[in-house]
């Protein structure tokens, strides 16, 4: 019985030692480069504000090119 | 049989691909099982797989001994490998704006790209497709895009300086396997290119700081990067691809139809010609070499037929592929070659990207209104081309331009006329030690005669 008891814990013990090397997290194998990293993290605020503006201005535009729209409809009444 | 590890397929470790029994197969680790199962689960997979921009697959039995393989997956066939320094300009920034638009896909589902390398991408029915399906992974909440300075060297780079310097620069990603490296790029480009604000952002001044930190290791595990800020990086890269436009100076091949000696009458019969041999063979892969814009090959393309449609001038194939986009044309991929230097094997050990002749042979070979410029211009006697083009299709369409035709004529103008075996008679004799000539007839209106040839023991 106790033979087989640690025969067991053997198994469970390999078999959890292989599971835990295969799950190792294989992120990102590429080399981002240190520098390139750290630059894009500088811009990073600056373009995330330009695309925001971006953002806000084609709303804008939008807006305003329907409002004319509903306009020029409504004086072609 | 056993299973061949595909040469290319080393660095990422979340799998990678393997041919068995003259198939590809792709194996997914059990490193990589979460990102895959989000991949498909999140939806990102279906979603990018419907409108064409990632190869579909299908999981078939886990058939594999390895132990650390979670899934084996085969991608659907790419019917002809290239490589981004065979692509023209336009290809290039296809690709690239492909990318881009994955990457912000990928974001809106959790997932990013871990890399973007231009050998990612592949054309198949006329349009840039991912073909790693692995190249996804969940992305962690503030983390910076750690393919930035991947897709700066792959696409933007090439792109600029294609643009701002010469078109032909960008064989330079033959020697640069891995993208241009942008202080090369940064001092290549023109001064005037530091005034715009995307060039100097993502090229001189992202290459500044790439010396900066060449010799330092900064701790970049605690670098945060707000979404917007992503995003932002993602448009102003967009951004910068979309305004690069290219605007060639005319070569001698760009308005090749429009002055060659052709009646129209003669072309037309050419093209009734070839249509016959096309028809006569019905292959499933031509390789249409010289194509200039891709006339010939549209003959066998409207046919449901693939064709890899080659040629030396970057100016004639952005045109046969802006032709082709706008044609919606499924069937052909305009490449660049020179048939004197074609790509050759590069990469580790040789075998990273495949040469040119390892990727054949093609069903039919086009040789149309081409051994003028072999024999004539690159000195080669007829016993070489016709060995060379043996090994590169079952069949050839070969058109013989005797010493009396005006293009002739006008080759021989400027230089000493030492080709006293120039003839039709040497050139059959030339070609019989490879091939059987199944058929030929000289083309009506003009002195050209035209042959059907299958290679010897085919």
């Amino acid at each position: 019985m106790r033979k087989r008891m640690t025969k067991n814990r053997e198994t469970v013990l390999i078999a959890v030692l292989l599971l835990s090397a295969l799950s190792t997290n294989a992120h990102a194998y590429l080399d981002p480069g240190s520098g390139s990293f750290i630059f894009q993290v500088m811009i990073g605020a600056l373009l995330g504000a330009l695309v925001t503006i971006k953002i806000y201005w084609q709303r804008l535009k939008s807006y305003f090119s329907r409002l004319f729209s509903k306009k020029d409809a409504e004086t072609d009444r | 049989m056993e299973d061949l590890p595909h040469p290319a397929s080393f660095r990422d470790r979340s799998g990678h691909i393997f041919i068995r029994e003259d198939t590809l197969l792709r194996q997914i680790n059990h490193s990589y099982k979460e990102d895959y199962n989000f991949l498909i689960n999140s939806g990102l997979y279906k979603t990018l797989v419907e409108k064409g921009m990632l190869i579909p697959h299908r999981e078939i039995d886990n058939i594999s001994p390895k132990p650390e393989a979670y899934k084996i997956i085969q991608p659907e066939h790419v019917p002809f490998i290239s490589y981004p320094y065979e692509w023209c300009f336009s290809m290039l920034k296809d690709a690239a704006l492909l990318t881009l638009t994955i990457q912000k896909a990928a974001m809106e589902f959790g997932m990013s790209l871990k890399d973007a390398s231009a050998y990612n991408i592949q054309f198949v029915n006329g349009m840039p497709v991912l073909i790693d399906t692995l190249s996804f992974e969940r992305h962690e909440e503030a983390s910076p895009w750690v393919a930035y300075r991947q897709f700066c060297q792959h696409f933007l780079a090439p792109l600029c300086l294609m643009k701002y310097i010469d078109a032909r620069i960008g064989q330079l990603m033959r020697v640069h396997l891995d993208g241009i490296p942008l202080d090369l790029a940064s001092a290549l480009l023109p001064f005037r290119t530091k005034f715009k604000f995307s060039i100097y952002t993502h090229i001189h001044l992202h290459s500044k700081y790439q010396r900066a930190y060449a010799d330092k290791s900064p701790d970049t595990k605690k670098t945060k990067m707000g979404r917007t800020a992503l995003i932002g990086l993602i448009d102003s890269l967009e951004s910068a691809i979309k305004g690069l436009e290219w605007n060639p100076p005319k070569t001698e091949w760009g308005d090749y139809y429009g002055f060659t000696n052709y009646s129209d009458d003669a072309f037309n019969l050419k093209k009734n010609m070839v249509e016959k041999y096309i028809d006569k063979i019905n292959p499933s892969l031509v390789f249409d070499l010289g194509a200039n814009t891709g006339e010939f090959s549209r003959l066998a393309g409207k046919k449901g037929i693939k064709v890899a449609s080659f040629d030396i001038d970057p100016l004639a194939v952005e045109k046969n592929y802006l032709d082709c986009k706008s044609n919606s044309e499924k069937n052909i991929l305009p490449l660049l070659l020179d048939l004197t230097n074609p790509s050759p094997a590069l990469g580790w050990a040789h075998r990273e990207r495949a040469s040119f002749m390892e990727r054949g042979p093609a069903d039919m070979v086009l040789s149309l209104a081409l051994i003028h410029h072999l024999a004539i211009s690159n000195n080669l006697p007829f016993e070489k081309i016709a060995e060379f083009l043996s090994s590169l299709g079952k069949t050839l369409v070969i058109e013989f331009v005797p010493k009396d035709d005006p293009q002739v004529v006008r080759l021989l103008k400027t230089r000493e006329d030492i080709f006293t075996d120039y003839n039709q008679k040497a050139f059959e004799k030339a070609f019989h030690r490879h091939f059987r000539i199944l058929e030929s007839s000289g083309i009506e209106a003009s002195k050209r005669v035209l042959y059907l040839m299958e290679k010897d023991g085919a």
